[in-house]
């Protein structure tokens, strides 16, 4: 797999040689704009963004297909992008939004509430349909009416005051998209591949490969005319498969690419050095932008012998956070002591954990460790743990995508060998890893940030690790959730208190203390383990554009494979 | 002492001299001493380095990062300590400890491929020069259609399918590729030789195709079966280290190839630190001139025509 990444990392060197020949043609390279892919596209063919795959982080959602709102990370706003606003009921359980008028497809039809009520409906009824943002719409949403044309009423399962936030805000890397009802009715949603795709955005597809996509702008963009935003300054939006660090710095540094993927410190200064025009989201130490993603050590809880929580445990006291962070961070992040990301906004949840004494500390206990896997009947022999002949051995999966994932892994490898656990590290290439790996449960130990998407409220992380979402190994997990597969007591009353603070109004005092109570069980059992926050260094070139998001342009934060880069887009602006 | 002892040889007469001892013994020419001495060293600083040197440094997270080498400054302005005279990478692994380990490993693997593929291609080979026939007709076939194969495509395949393998069973997957070059080779020879006197006198003596083969023919074949033997371990190495360039080696174990393809993926090239690849290469060019070195003798001692007169 790892070949892959090298051979694509060298082909994109070839394609990207080529961008300056072949597609100078029509478009110049001052009229471009290049982000950078972490995958492969292994289906370019195909823009069924609700079955699995590549097929809305390489542009599809960052230039054609609009999400309804936008939340912006520096305001707690809600953007309204398709829509302009929407009310709720008392209880949370009754949402009408109201859609922008006068937006259309670029095929010419209108966008309206048929549209979102059919695709909903469609999210709905197709039980075959995988994507995390379908099944979330399928498990929230009893009925969904079309009021007049720019006006649609939800009616929902439970009550949920983030229901808008939660599917239509792209709260975290995306949102429901809604899809034309004049192209996709009468589709199977489970199969359809949606080739010529069309979208709502001010570009449209021109072409793909399993390296890179293009997308070409809409002079006639519905937004324009209405005068809701000006044409995107860029005519062409290429996302590019840059390969590994190397490769990426390499393109930065010759200005062949305009915003690049994580890397590492080390290799930004480096960059930098070579090429004063590249920025980050801080223009000094540390750079990067902390992402809302903690990264966490995610155990298969069906596999021996990791389904005994106390190896589980054990494996925990051995993790030093401190080394991950010097190691893999370069000192730019700090560890994690819960499973939430360590924002202001999350503070009053951490801390009542960590009251509550089920906080985890930077350093390794390994001893401690250690005492609980001799507990389990393990005696050390040389090097490694046995039992009845079998040495203590485990798999840890990581996506190779980005240094800062294998080198993680490379050191809690280290740590657990030492420990006396024959550990290794599986690399695997990003699309495989999300696509093959993660949700069908293939995997003993694997890296992951499955417990994200708190920003401001406990639930969003905590309710992904219900029993509900339980479904054996080789089935995928409902929208990547509960892929330890937790079950049993313990999970089942976490979930329960999980699911009465999903029932309260967001700022309710209660919370936090409900939060500790419901962490009792996962600092008991350790479906998974929390190890540090994450920090995305992306190096940004404004040689040829400038008004990237930084900390001091904060409109909104610089996760360009997210559904919000329409924002970037419009914010771009030609550097002379 | 008479004074007789004393003339010094003429030039013409050293010369001679020399010519004689050379041909007397053509193991001792300076290009064989050469490349067993470099390939001796890299082996040298595996054993004496494990006796001087904490190789716990190879492991990730036990040094800090890119430090360089002694009296270098790194881009961050850090300059080189002697507690990692060569430096560090970015994982935090100390360089000096990662070749003492991994330059042996990776002579290991090209060692033990070509052992076993040169076995199979002896075997092989001389049964199908000696033999004859149908044993003939497949084991020819079979290897010209495995020449035909590009084993770095194959091992690539299989590699990613094993995931993380050890190095003796990288060495057997090499060595699946190393023995027919080998086999062809000395059919070819057996084939010639079996017209030779001595083997049809054996044959008339009654002595057993074993015998003949084994015991007849082969010493006559050693210099050109070293020969043979050390053209397929630089194969090798080379074939390994491209597998462990691209990531697919060991995981764990240290190798030259392992440490240029994290050096590469790190982006050590950007961040100019030279020593993380720069001396795994050097080593790398160090074990190649040794092999090609010792080819170069051998070829000497097999065929006395290619040694100089001077």
């Amino acid at each position: 797999m790892k070949l892959k990444t090298t051979l694509l990392a060298s082909s994109a060197l070839a394609f990207a040689a080529m961008a300056g020949t072949a597609f100078a043609q029509d478009v110049s390279r001052e009229n471009t704009v290049i982000f950078d892919l972490d995958r492969t596209i292994q289906d370019p063919e195909n823009f069924n963004w609700m079955t699995p795959g590549t097929k809305r982080m390489h542009g599809a959602h960052q230039t054609m297909w609009e999400p309804l709102f936008i939340l912006n990370y520096g305001t707690g706003a809600l953007d309204p992008w398709l829509a302009t606003g929407f009310e709720s009921n008392a209880e949370s359980s009754e949402f009408t939004i109201s859609l922008r008028d006068g937006v259309e497809w670029s095929d010419g039809e209108a966008f309206n509430a048929d549209d979102v009520v059919f695709t909903t409906n469609l999210a709905m009824t197709n039980e075959e349909i995988s994507s995390r943002e379908a099944s979330t719409i399928r498990s929230q949403v009893a009925t969904v009416e079309k009021i007049d044309d720019l006006t649609v009423k939800f009616t929902l399962n439970n009550p949920n005051p983030r229901f808008i936030v939660e599917n239509f805000g792209v709260r975290i890397f995306g949102s429901f998209l809604i899809m034309p009802e004049h192209i996709w009715s009468g589709e199977n949603a489970a199969t359809f591949t949606f080739n010529l795709p069309i979208g709502t955005g001010p570009y449209t597809f021109s072409s793909a490969a399993s390296n890179r996509a293009i997308w070409d702008r809409n002079d006639d963009w519905w937004g324009a005319k209405t005068g809701f935003m000006d044409l995107p300054a860029p005519q062409r939006v290429i996302f590019l498969e840059s390969g590994g660090e190397e490769s990426r710095a390499q393109l930065m540094a010759s200005n062949q690419l305009d915003a690049a993927q994580n890397v590492t410190i080390g290799t930004f200064e480096a960059i930098q050095a070579q090429n004063p025009n590249v920025i980050a989201w801080h223009d000094g130490y540390p750079y990067a932008a902390s992402d809302p993603c903690a990264r966490q050590l995610e155990i298969n809880t069906t596999v021996a012998p990791w389904d005994n929580a106390n190896m589980r445990r054990a494996v925990a006291h051995i993790i030093d956070r401190n080394q991950i962070v010097n190691v893999a961070y370069e000192g730019t992040t700090e560890a994690s002591r819960t499973m939430f990301a360590q924002y202001g906004s999350m503070a009053p949840f951490i801390d009542a954990v960590v009251e509550a004494g089920y906080g985890l500390p930077a350093a390794a206990d390994t001893a401690g460790g250690q005492a609980l896997i001799e507990a389990e009947g393990w005696t050390r022999d040389g090097d490694y743990y046995t039992k009845d002949g079998e040495t203590l051995s485990v798999n840890i999966h990581v996506n190779s995508a980005s240094t800062e994932y294998t080198r993680t892994i490379d050191v809690i490898v280290e740590q657990l060998q030492r420990a006396g656990v024959d550990a290794r590290a599986v690399p695997v290439e990003n699309g495989v890893f999300w696509g093959e790996v993660l949700p069908f449960g293939g995997f003993e130990m694997s890296y992951s940030w499955l417990s994200c998407g708190s920003v401001n409220e406990p639930w969003a992380s905590m309710g992904r690790y219900t029993v509900k979402d339980v479904v054996p190994v080789g089935e995928r997990s409902p929208g990547f959730n509960n892929t330890s597969r937790w079950d049993g007591p313990g999970a089942e009353a976490y979930s329960a208190i999980v699911d009465d603070i999903a029932s309260r109004q967001l700022g309710d005092p209660e919370v936090p203390a409900l939060v500790a109570e419901a962490y009792q069980y996962l600092d008991a059992e350790m479906p998974f383990i929390p190890l540090a926050q994450a920090a995305k260094l992306l190096p940004m070139n404004t040689t040829y554009w400038t008004g990237w998001p930084t900390a001091d342009n904060y409109y909104n934060h610089p996760f360009f494979w997210w559904n919000h880069t329409h924002q970037i887009i419009h914010n771009l602006e030609p550097a002379n | 002492m008479t004074s007789q002892d004393n003339v010094p040889l003429t030039r013409a007469q050293i010369r001679q001299a020399k010519r004689i001892k050379r041909f007397d013994n053509p193991w001792m020419n300076p290009k064989l001493i050469w490349g067993a001495g470099l390939l001796l060293g890299i082996i040298f600083l595996g054993i004496i380095g494990r006796f001087i040197w904490d190789l716990d440094l190879v492991f990730t997270g036990s040094s800090p990062l890119k430090l360089p080498p002694l009296g270098f400054e790194n881009l961050r302005g850090q300059s080189g300590v002697i507690d990692h005279p060569i430096g560090t990478d970015g994982g935090g692994r100390d360089l000096l400890a990662l070749i003492i380990v991994g330059a042996p490993n990776t002579l290991f693997v090209g060692l033990l491929a070509s052992f076993i593929g040169m076995s199979i291609g002896i075997f092989l080979g001389f049964s199908a020069g000696f033999l004859g026939g149908r044993t003939d007709d497949v084991i020819r076939v079979g290897a010209d259609v495995m020449i035909t194969i590009p084993p770095l495509l194959i091992l690539v395949v299989f590699q990613s399918a094993f995931g993380d393998v050890t190095l003796t069973m990288m060495a057997l997957l090499i060595a699946g590729f190393v023995w027919q070059s080998p086999t062809r080779l000395i059919r070819a020879q057996v084939l010639s030789m079996k017209q030779s006197g001595y083997v049809q006198m054996a044959q008339l003596s009654g002595a057993s195709t074993g015998h003949i083969m084994f015991r007849e023919m082969m010493p006559n074949l050693v210099p050109y079966l070293f020969g043979s033997f050390i053209a397929s371990v630089t194969t090798s190495i080379v074939t390994a280290v491209g597998l462990e360039v691209l990531g697919l080696g060991p995981q764990r174990i240290p190798t030259l190839g392992r440490t240029i393809y994290e050096a590469i993926n790190a982006g050590a090239l950007i961040q100019n630190l030279w020593w993380w690849w720069g001396i795994p290469t050097l080593l790398l060019a160090v074990i190649f001139i040794g092999l090609l070195l010792i080819n170069l003798g051998l070829d000497e001692v097999s065929n006395p025509r290619l040694r100089k007169l001077s």
